[in-house]
């Protein structure tokens, strides 16, 4: 780069003036690891403050908690309806998978909404964009804000299922073990998929704040949120497996409650039938899960960086618009 | 020609020496100026036909699934259907009407909206006509795609009684919207928060995917206050085989003109509280401040 015209990132820009006396290149470029970890922390805490600080606590709580636990109560009353209550392995199964799931969505909207709020609500992402800090880290920090709402949603959800809805839950069988790796690239693999709706919502318009609910639902159809794959065509489950919240929801009911009913085996599910074993253990659990995030991570990083660059290039980033 | 009177007056509306003719113009013009960019805009922006119509059928799609895992009666396949095809409305009514205004507010259209001499219910009203558009079509291919995947057969025998409870519901529906865009407004930032609110535990109440008539007293209530509610249960009445429904609710006759009355009352409501609105914006002009 031989000057500043075309530059595209406050980076090159430096590049373009470096050698000038009166030019501190840090201000463009800022300081590597220490700017990156003030403007996560930053982003975090003004994420926070966005998500919690427009009501009491009370009714905060009430907001974290309506989502996950009316999600629960609509298949407790499907299952109702239909079994009539016989079923409580079922029922555990359906809270802890619809519990999970409001987290599952809070992740994934979290860093898509983080964009659409910052360009047409706050108008703050071009400037947002210019600034030496990394977009992609200032945005995994406002999404990091929604995780913990979620996560706290979720938990608690799962303790109405156990307090209230009757799911047997006896803290001494917990896997820890299990569950903490689990759980981390678990949300790892969340915030990855967070990462592509948000390479997504760059290039479109304002009405994309439903994309995020839009593809939870969809991906809430192969992952056995709320009934085992065994019931989907093996096709159907052969896509399930291939996502890792399959996995993590596995991983997660697995450790939370040993011995319960498996989303991905049981008899005659395309698991077993590849496999040959009825149900993955807590292994296999970890290996595929870290796999398939590992993929996920990969093609979410490389499509983030391409829909950045064509929205740099295209302007996109003080494009409002409306309907 | 434009005329307006030069004397203190409560509205632009007031202001503008106009005869019948020309404000019944100028308001059917802004009802279609303000549905123009809802329909065009999608037009536009194509990704929505995959985010707004496919994936929601997937959405739909698990919760089949769960009654096909519990092995329920076939009817129950197609509650899931027509729920979820009724989403997409209640999905617009809140995103697209309950939270427009504070939308339009962050903007900044809401002050060209009270400055302009026209009725603002034409706008909500323009607003609702544009977001049908798309509601229609994501509906649509739910019930049609789910009808033939899944095999539902509905048995109608009053299909203009079903035509008419069906277009009831729209209307309280978005009626409804209308009183919520201005509770919302009031509201502030809250708003954003009622509309993530208003999901699930309305779909719960409403009972999307049972019989609203399972939940006893709380389903009764859902049926006497939520236009989704009441709509439903009177649809799937008209839709499926008597005896589908076990547990007693009114009857679909009886339930169309509870909807009847909350769209009269909803649309009353919704015209009272924007009259509200307009003495607000203009006496105390707090209401188009951003930020709040």
């Amino acid at each position: 780069m031989s000057g500043v015209e075309g530059s595209s990132t406050p980076g090159k820009v430096a590049a373009g003036l470096r050698g000038r006396a009166d030019f501190d290149p840090a201000r463009a470029e800022g300081h590597g690891l220490a700017d990156s970890r003030r403007a996560f922390t930053t982003s975090v805490r003004l994420g926070w403050q966005i998500e919690s600080n427009w009501t009491d606590p009370l009714l905060f709580l009430i907001f974290l908690v309506a989502r996950p636990v009316a999600s629960a109560l609509i298949l407790i009353v499907m299952l109702e309806v239909i079994s009539g209550g016989a079923n409580r392995d079922l029922r555990a199964f359906v809270i802890t998978g619809s519990a999970l799931w409001s987290f599952v969505v809070a992740g994934m909207a979290g860093l898509a909404w983080s964009v659409l709020d910052d360009r047409e609500r706050y108008r703050t992402l071009k400037y947002l964009v210019v600034s030496p800090s990394t977009l992609v880290v200032m945005l995994l920090g406002r999404g990091t804000a929604r995780v913990a709402s979620g996560a706290m949603g979720a938990m608690i959800a799962i303790g109405v299922g156990i307090v209230f809805l009757g799911v047997p839950f006896d803290v001494t069988r917990v896997d820890w073990g299990l569950l903490v790796p689990v759980m981390v690239v678990g949300l790892a693999s969340i915030v990855a998929l967070g990462l592509l709706l948000a390479a997504t919502v760059l290039q479109s318009r304002q009405d994309s704040w439903s994309y995020p609910d839009a593809v939870a639902g969809a991906l809430f159809l192969v992952v056995g949120a709320i009934f085992p794959l065994t019931v989907l065509p093996g096709a159907l489950q052969a896509v399930g497996l291939l996502v890792p919240l399959t996995w993590w929801l596995e991983g997660v009911r697995q450790a939370l409650f040993p011995g319960a009913l498996s989303s991905i085996g049981g008899a005659g599910s395309f698991y077993a039938q590849v496999t040959g074993r009825l149900t993955p253990s807590g292994g296999e659990v970890i290996i595929v899960l870290l796999a398939t995030t590992a993929i996920v991570t990969l093609a979410a990083a490389t499509i983030y960086g391409v829909s950045e660059r064509r929205a740099r290039d295209r302007g996109l980033f003080d494009r409002t618009t409306g309907s | 020609m434009t005329s307006y009177v030069y004397r203190p007056s409560a509205s632009p509306s007031a202001a503008a020496d106009w005869d019948r003719g020309r404000v019944l113009r100028t308001n059917i013009r802004a009802i279609l100026g303000r549905a123009y960019p809802r329909v065009i805009g999608s037009t536009r922006e194509k990704s929505w036909i995959f985010f707004e119509i496919a994936l929601p059928f997937l959405t739909t799609s698990a919760f089949v699934f769960v009654y096909r895992s519990l092995q329920a009666p076939p009817e129950y396949i197609g509650f899931v259907v027509l729920g979820g095809a009724m989403t997409a409305f209640w999905l617009n009514v809140m995103w697209m009407m309950a939270a427009q205004l504070y939308w339009e507010k962050d903007q900044g259209n809401l002050e060209l909206y009270f400055t302009a001499p026209i009725d603002l219910m034409s706008v909500l009203l323009g607003m609702a006509v544009g977001g049908l558009f798309a509601s229609l079509i994501r509906a649509a291919v739910v019930l049609g795609v789910g009808t033939a995947v899944y095999g539902v057969v509905f048995v109608v025998d009053q299909w203009l009684l079903l035509l008419a409870v069906f277009a009831l519901t729209l209307t309280a529906l978005y009626g409804l919207g209308m009183v919520l865009a201005s509770l919302f407004l009031l509201w502030g930032r809250e708003a954003w928060n009622l509309t993530q609110l208003f999901q699930e535990p309305i779909y719960f109440v409403s009972g999307l995917n049972f019989p609203v008539g399972r939940l006893g007293f709380l389903g009764a209530l859902a049926i006497a206050t939520i236009p989704l509610a009441v709509g439903l249960d009177a649809m799937r009445q008209l839709a499926f085989p008597p005896g589908s429904l076990p547990f007693g609710t009114p009857p679909p006759d009886v339930e169309a003109l509870i909807l009847v009355v909350m769209t009269a009352v909803f649309l009353y409501a919704a015209r009272v509280m924007i009259r509200f609105l307009e003495r607000l914006a203009r006496q105390e002009g707090r209401l188009i401040a951003r930020g709040r």
